[in-house]
């Protein structure tokens, strides 16, 4: 933000709930569970608001917001899709007004539950809301609104031979507002960085209808940076109703490797090889067995059936430097072990190469008929270690686990397959996704890399921040927040734990654990 | 308020709560307050804590006391933000100066607040590393002012800024706890990114003590080729033929003729590329660089021997020649109170004489005409095209011509839709016009972010203990609740 410095026009002070005032155990409640009269006339409200087919009362029309990813499910009361900035703002009015829960929504890909309703209240979703206002390719920036898929953006900016670095495997459906929230990776975080870091500014609503705009179009704009708050918020913190991102020119070259190894260990060992040649690819992807077979099942994309893993390695730029890295790369990849490096040597190939990594998730339907996507990150020279460990343990709990994941940031994404009507499979699969977890955060890793907290996690987060820390968001999170205080209303029983509120989610938070293939490739 | 005011002795009530606070921190902590003037104005006294836990102890008594704390290690940027309303506390975190952890095949790196830049870019070199942060002042800045500042250099745009490369950080709260935030690893979305709140923030929300960070390989060649230019004009379009063009940069700027001066170069506008990477690269771009001078009847392209310009220039905008008082950069005897500095109201420290350091944001299209702007009012200006950044520098004057030219300028950026920062400047300047101005949106807008960051600052820091009146506004609504 830009702080307001001249003297004498400072704005007043919003009612605020008093200093020192207890920091943890706020207890959101939900008026329209218990009230027909309230939610009839919030639903005209709303309406009259965002237009009488924009808004969703129907139980059998409640349906489909009452998933996101995840298996788990809470209906909300109301489902409003305003269309506007300014609709966004007087829905938020109306929800504060009648002291009701309201829940942010994208596309609803999210992995960690955090578009879920768990106490009901009212979805405010963002579909509507897709217009690429602007796209200035001299400026390299656009800005766009939320409902704006994450691929629609990557083909705008492409016309301009300019791109959208973050992209998530998700990204045929997920859009830039529910990227915004979870501060979304994907495959090339390694060398760009995630959404945070190609955020220019946000326009955000807050959870009491205030509208502001959070920094602007260049980077590091001098004042106090609320914007990096909100990116990653998972949507506690209000709406981003646009957000003003960052275009990169496209690279001159590009060079795609597939490296095959015998084993997951050995082509762990091969990420730190490269790094150690003084190379940051772009994108340093592992794929294991599991994975190759369920992709090769699919479709023939070239995938050696018998390898242990594979890399995928991606090095980008200036021609003469794409030269170097690669050699390097190879000579890394060979050092370490590869039975065979295979270059992609046209765009097609590239292109293949890169459909099973991003279908590999979805592929792994046809292997199983659940299964349960984890996402932790570990420390890249931990990696060996830690896939043993993930390897080991899926053995003791006799589940069979694919992995798929960036290895290049350490960034771990086991999947557990298993069948949930075989008894007591589902809460084993819960329990070793816990024990997963904590190898992460045994070796200085954390519990999520790019899915989030959301409600699934709320408790893991305990395991790596202290109290203190936990007190301290939770004070930005009154702090947008200001009047509900510490009884969250926005977005409740997402993220903080419940040492810090919001007792009801707790129940929901183990079945939201568990999550269903439902669609391919929408997933990361 | 002139270089050599001195406050006004402590009463007996302060006093009390000064030694309330001595009492906080082991013996030998202390130091001569002499050594730590800002503003003209030398506080009550003056603490170098060891480690974390002594910083958040020092800080809880003076919150306690209502005690006005600066945290401050390397003093090269302590005329940021709008005159301080009250300094009682100087609370020197040089001693905090420990590498955490470096694991060199993980390229991540935890370090404390007190080290310097330049003690980090020498230990990292030996591992073919670099942290690849150039904010003015350079080596002298401390990785607490760095992120606390949050000022860019000439490399960002093209690499990744300080809070790209944040991945967490520990800060003492006023209350005397301490809370963190990220982690140590490279990708992590788990809780708020406090952490990158703090960038920037000058303090309002925590002092920072411990951050951890992304690291990056060190470039196998670096090298400088200044374009001298016939004109602004023709610079500006060779820097814009320069920005579309395939070239290994780290660096692109367009200089105004004082700035070129100031650069070490000849007094014409220019433009500077900074390259890095592997050698066959570099080769090719300075190709590339020699065709588009030739299509441009650029005059004049030069391989510079040093990197020594952009030196020269982040030396200009970071802190000034005879700034650094030195009073902070020995060790500290065991239980002596150190040598006292003569160092009152250095220009480093803000007082009357400090030069004004402005640095504007900008769309990329408009930065030329700013930096034409900027010379003609007599700064010596320079714009980083990738990051869309200007700075400007100048010496000091008449305090009403200053406030005019300032002001004007701002208004180009206002206009723009961005903002103009005072990054450095007499108290007076910095006190009339703001440090940052309104911002993007207009009034209403940045009306509500204040309203957001007061609530934070509420929260972290209710009764303004650290760095109270640099963000103004900020404090309106939680003056001392003593």
């Amino acid at each position: 933000m830009h702080t307001n410095a001249r003297p004498g026009e400072a704005p007043a002070a919003p009612a605020v709930a008093p200093a020192g005032a207890p920091r943890s155990g706020g207890e959101p409640t939900n008026p329209l569970r218990d009230d027909p009269t309230l939610r009839a006339r919030l639903a005209h409200e709303l309406r009259q608001i965002v237009g009488g087919a924009h808004v969703i009362d129907a139980p059998e029309e409640l349906l489909a917001y009452e998933y996101d990813a995840t298996i788990d499910r809470a209906r909300p009361d109301l489902v409003a899709l305003p269309a506007s900035t300014e609709e966004v703002a007087a829905v938020l009015r109306a929800c504060a007004a009648a002291g009701v829960p309201v829940v942010p929504r994208g596309s609803g890909t999210g992995l960690a539950g955090g578009a879920l309703a768990v106490i009901g209240g009212v979805v405010v979703a963002t579909a509507r809301m897709t217009r690429i206002r602007e796209l200035d390719a001299e400026e390299r920036l656009a800005v766009v609104e939320p409902g704006v898929i994450n691929l629609a953006l990557q083909e705008a900016a492409a016309a301009h031979g300019l791109r959208y670095a973050p992209d998530p495997s998700s990204q045929r459906i997920c859009s830039i507002g529910g990227n915004v929230g979870t501060n979304a990776g994907g495959p090339h975080t390694l060398a760009h960085g995630s959404t945070v870091n190609h955020v220019l500014g946000v326009e955000l609503v807050l959870p009491d209808g205030r509208v502001t705009w959070l920094d602007g179009r260049q980077l590091d704009a001098p004042g106090i940076d609320l914007r990096a708050l909100v990116v990653g918020s998972e949507g506690t913190l209000g709406i981003v109703t646009a957000a003003c991102v960052r275009l990169l020119p496209q690279p001159e070259a590009v060079r795609t490797m597939l490296a095959v190894f015998d084993t997951v260990e050995r082509a762990s060992e091969a990420v730190s090889a490269i790094v150690g040649r003084g190379v940051i690819p772009v994108a340093l992807e592992m794929l294991d067995a599991e994975i190759i077979r369920a992709v090769e099942s699919q479709a023939s994309l070239g995938y050696p059936l018998d390898a242990g893993a594979v890399l995928l390695v991606e090095v980008e730029g200036l021609a003469e430097q794409v030269e170097e890295d690669a050699t390097a790369v190879l000579d890394a990849l060979e050092g370490a072990g590869a039975r065979e490096v295979r270059t992609a040597r046209e765009e097609a190939e590239r292109e293949r190469l890169w459909e099973g990594r991003k279908a590999g998730i979805g592929a792994l339907g046809a292997l199983s008929p659940n299964f349960y996507l984890h996402d932790g990150v570990v420390p890249r020279t931990k990696l060996p270690e830690v896939m043993r460990g993930v390897l080991a343990l899926s053995e003791r709990y006799g589940f069979r686990c694919a992995n798929i994941f960036h290895a290049g940031d350490g960034n771990l994404h086991p999947n557990i397959m298993f069948d949930e009507l075989e008894p007591g499979a589902s809460a084993r699969v819960l329990e070793l996704g816990g024990e997963i977890l904590r190898l992460c955060v045994d070796v200085g890793g954390s519990i999520t890399g790019e899915h989030g907290v959301g409600l699934e996690k709320r408790s893991y987060i305990e395991w790596i921040f202290d109290p203190p820390d936990l007190d301290a968001m939770a004070g930005v999170r009154a702090a947008f927040d200001p009047v509900a205080g510490e009884a969250w209303r926005f977005n409740p029983c997402k993220v903080l734990p419940v040492s810090h509120g919001c007792a009801q989610g707790h129940a929901a938070e183990a079945g939201a654990a568990l999550r269903l293939a439902q669609a391919p490739g929408i997933y990361l | 308020m002139t270089g050599s005011s001195i406050p006004p002795a402590p009463t007996r009530a302060d006093e009390a709560r000064i030694a309330a606070l001595r009492r906080a921190l082991p013996a030998g902590r202390q130091r001569d307050p002499a050594g730590y003037p800002i503003e003209g104005r030398r506080p009550a006294v003056a603490f170098a804590p060891l480690d974390r836990d002594e910083v958040a102890a020092a800080l809880a008594a003076a919150d306690r006391g209502g005690l006005a704390v600066v945290p401050q290690a390397g003093r090269t940027a302590l005329a940021m933000g709008a005159p301080l309303a009250r300094y009682d506390v100087a609370l020197d975190l040089s001693a905090l100066d420990r590498v955490v952890e470096h694991e060199p095949a993980d390229l991540t790196l935890t370090v404390e607040a007190g080290v310097t830049l330049g003690a980090l870019a020498e230990r990292l070199a030996a591992h073919g590393q670099q942290l690849p942060l150039d904010p003015p002042g350079g080596e002298a800045v401390s990785i607490g002012g760095l992120l606390a500042t949050g000022r860019p250099g000439p490399w960002r745009g093209h690499l990744p800024g300080a809070r790209d490369l944040l991945l967490g950080a520990t800060v003492a709260l006023p209350d005397g706890t301490l809370a963190r935030s990220g982690g140590r690893v490279v990708k992590n979305v788990a809780g708020y990114d406090l952490h990158r709140l703090h960038t920037g923030a000058l303090g309002a929300f925590g002092v920072i003590v411990e951050a951890a960070f992304k690291l990056v390989p060190l470039p196998e060649r670096t090298a400088t080729v200044a374009c001298r230019c016939a004109q602004l004009p023709q610079a500006v379009e060779m820097a814009g033929t320069l920005r579309a063009t395939p070239l290994a940069a780290r660096g692109l700027a367009l200089l105004g003729a004082r700035a070129a001066v100031a650069a070490g170069l000849d007094p014409a506008p220019h433009v500077l590329v900074g390259l890095a990477g592997a050698e066959r690269a570099l080769a090719r771009s300075e190709g590339e660089l020699r065709r588009a001078c030739r299509l441009a009847h650029v005059p004049h392209a030069e391989q510079l021997a040093s990197e020594e310009p952009w030196a020269l220039l982040g030396a200009l905008a970071g802190p000034q020649p005879g700034g650094a008082d030195g009073a902070t950069s020995e060790d500290g005897g065991d239980g002596d109170v150190r040598e006292a500095s003569p160092g009152d109201a250095s220009p480093s420290a803000g007082g009357d004489g400090t030069p004004i350091v402005l640095r504007g944001s900008l769309p990329v299209s408009r930065l030329g005409a700013l930096v034409e702007e900027a010379e003609a009012a007599g700064f010596a200006a320079w714009a980083h095209v990738a990051a869309g950044s200007l700075l400007a520098v100048a010496p000091a004057g008449d305090g009403d011509a200053d406030r005019a030219r300032v002001a004007a300028l701002r208004a180009i950026c206002e206009e723009a839709g961005d903002a103009l920062a005072i990054e450095a400047g007499p108290p007076a300047l910095r006190a009339s016009l703001g440090p940052t101005g309104l911002g993007p949106a207009g009034g209403e807008s940045a009306g509500v972010a204040l309203e957001v960051a007061r609530e934070l600052r509420r929260r972290f820091d209710p009764r303004a203990t650290v760095n109270p009146g640099r963000w103004p506004g900020l404090d309106a609504a939680t003056r001392k609740t003593r």
